[in-house]
């Protein structure tokens, strides 16, 4: 597969720059990040770093914060304490009030796909992503379709232009998703268990798309249960658990040898190895 | 069964009747022109962050939501009149009366559908960086129209059975043409028989719209 072998390659050449920590920038710091639903600490003073040609994969355990994590890098959920940094500029930080501070300008910079799709039933394919671009972003109508359907083509979805989410199957609203996300022109895309409620057989085409994006060297942080396809994809993996990042390293040393306990015991439930 | 039935008494006297149609349906349209409008408008003063807009919109929708109709239709043309000193014409009075009432039902729904759109796609919508108002104009009102419209036309032959009350204020509808004719004849059995056909086949095509709709929209259940 083609595909693979170059995602191999891409990540022999991640793993030599980041010994060195040559050629890439930071994308996203996250910075004493501490996030509390009540009287849950779901971030715990959280560190995190990614690189600009990373595609971080977030695994855990259910409940430790995998999602929150994405949602706050979203601008979804304010923070309590700590700041964030995107492409070295301020993001998100709080306040001497300790209202949550989003820099909006940076936050278009980010795109994200949910597990349900959402896609917006009233509205065509096209319709669905024609809107931010036209009405946010103040694109052409005529641009912005043609955008549409060069990233439709991409996708191999051309003949369903027209056609309204309700139409389609499960991994097709799921590629519209991606591809209306992609509108935007995102520096870094963020998927949030995007196949968990897929149909198993069409989990595969979604993660194709992903896996080609990948081939183009799109920033990526990615939740996901299905640890083949995280180590796959993964230039770099982080395990959390109890609001920390416990471990953070390539993932082939995350699923093969990881070295922390938590790690070990989560990878072996996962992966049902004795 | 001891009587017998004679619908020959309807025969000449389908003119008083179809004139009381006439009036019902003017009740009916003009109250659901009120309760479309304002309806919408008194949902959104409910749903309203702000305690001034907020509160007197609840207050009206508890109020019309938990009193009889009657007892509302009775209210407003009698203390109205005599507590603001102004009074239109019967079908006016009857109009502003039920449109009151259907005012409530429908912020109820309109507000149900709002409340209806997923939650996952507000935050779709920051995602994609549209704001409040392209938020709520291109995404949210839409799909709650989509949602509330069976709801709304419910409401509405709702409120075409309920004109019926306003014949108790002698405003010349259906109900009232009915009652006169049926005094007249001595033959009410037939009379309001013949009155419930018309009210009958007056509301069942919008309710089989409305079935129809609902399947429709049970059949595209979408997040």
């Amino acid at each position: 597969m083609n595909t693979e072998e170059n995602i191999n390659e891409q990540k022999a050449e991640n793993a030599i720059k980041h010994q060195g920590f040559l050629g890439s920038k930071p994308l996203v710091e996250f910075k004493g990040v501490t996030k509390r639903f009540g009287d849950t600490c779901v971030m715990d003073e959280m560190d995190l770093q990614m690189r600009e040609d990373d595609r971080l994969v977030i695994i855990g355990p259910s409940g430790s914060g995998k999602s929150t994590l994405l949602r706050v890098l979203m601008g979804l959920e304010p923070i309590d304490k700590g700041e964030i940094h995107f492409d070295s500029k301020p993001y998100v930080s709080v306040d001497s009030k300790g209202r949550t501070q989003t820099d909006l300008a940076t936050r278009s910079k980010v795109g994200m796909v949910f597990q349900h799709y959402t896609l917006f039933p009233h509205l065509s394919v096209l319709g669905n992503m024609t809107l931010s671009p036209v009405k946010v972003h103040g694109m052409g109508r005529s641009e912005a379709e043609d955008r549409a359907r060069e990233y439709l083509g991409r996708l191999g979805m051309e003949d369903k232009l027209n056609s309204y989410p309700g139409k389609l199957s499960g991994g097709q609203k799921q590629r519209v998703a991606i591809a209306r996300a992609l509108m935007l022109e995102p520096k870094l895309m963020l998927f949030d268990e995007v196949t968990s409620a897929l149909d198993p057989e069409m989990v595969a085409e979604i993660e194709k798309v992903m896996l080609d994006l990948a081939k183009q060297k799109m920033a990526m942080m990615i939740v996901t249960h299905d640890m083949y396809f995280a180590k796959k994809i993964a230039t770099e993996s982080v395990f959390i658990a109890g609001g920390k990042v416990v471990e953070k390293c390539d993932p082939e040393i995350m699923f093969n040898e990881p070295k922390e306990e938590r790690t070990k015991d989560f990878l072996n439930k996962v992966l049902h190895l004795k | 069964m001891n009587y017998t039935f004679d619908f020959s008494v309807l025969l000449g006297n389908f003119g008083p009747l179809f004139e009381g149609l006439q009036t019902t349906l003017l009740l009916a349209l003009g109250a659901n022109v009120l309760g479309l409008t304002f309806g919408f408008v008194v949902c959104l003063m409910a749903m309203a962050s702000l305690w001034f807009l907020r509160l007197p919109a609840k207050l009206f929708i508890e109020f019309f939501r938990c009193t009889p109709v009657l007892i509302q239709v009775v209210w407003f043309f009698y203390c109205v009149p005599i507590l603001f000193n102004v009074f239109f014409d019967p079908i006016t009075m009857g109009i502003l009366a039920l449109g009151l009432n259907l005012i409530a039902f429908n912020a109820e729904a309109y507000r149900a559908g709002i409340q209806a759109v997923p939650k996952e796609h507000h935050d779709a919508c920051v995602a994609l960086g549209l704001g409040p108002w392209n938020k709520t104009v291109h995404v949210i009102f839409p799909q709650a129209l989509r949602n509330a419209i069976p709801v709304l036309m419910t409401n509405g032959i709702t409120i075409l059975q309920q004109s019926a009350l306003v014949a108790i204020v002698a405003v010349a509808d259906l109900m009232y043409a009915g009652k006169m004719l049926a005094t007249d004849t001595y033959r009410p059995l037939e009379v309001f028989t013949a009155v419930a056909v018309i009210y009958f086949l007056m509301s069942l095509p919008i309710s089989q719209v409305v079935t129809f709709l609902e399947r429709r929209q049970d059949a595209s259940v979408e997040r």
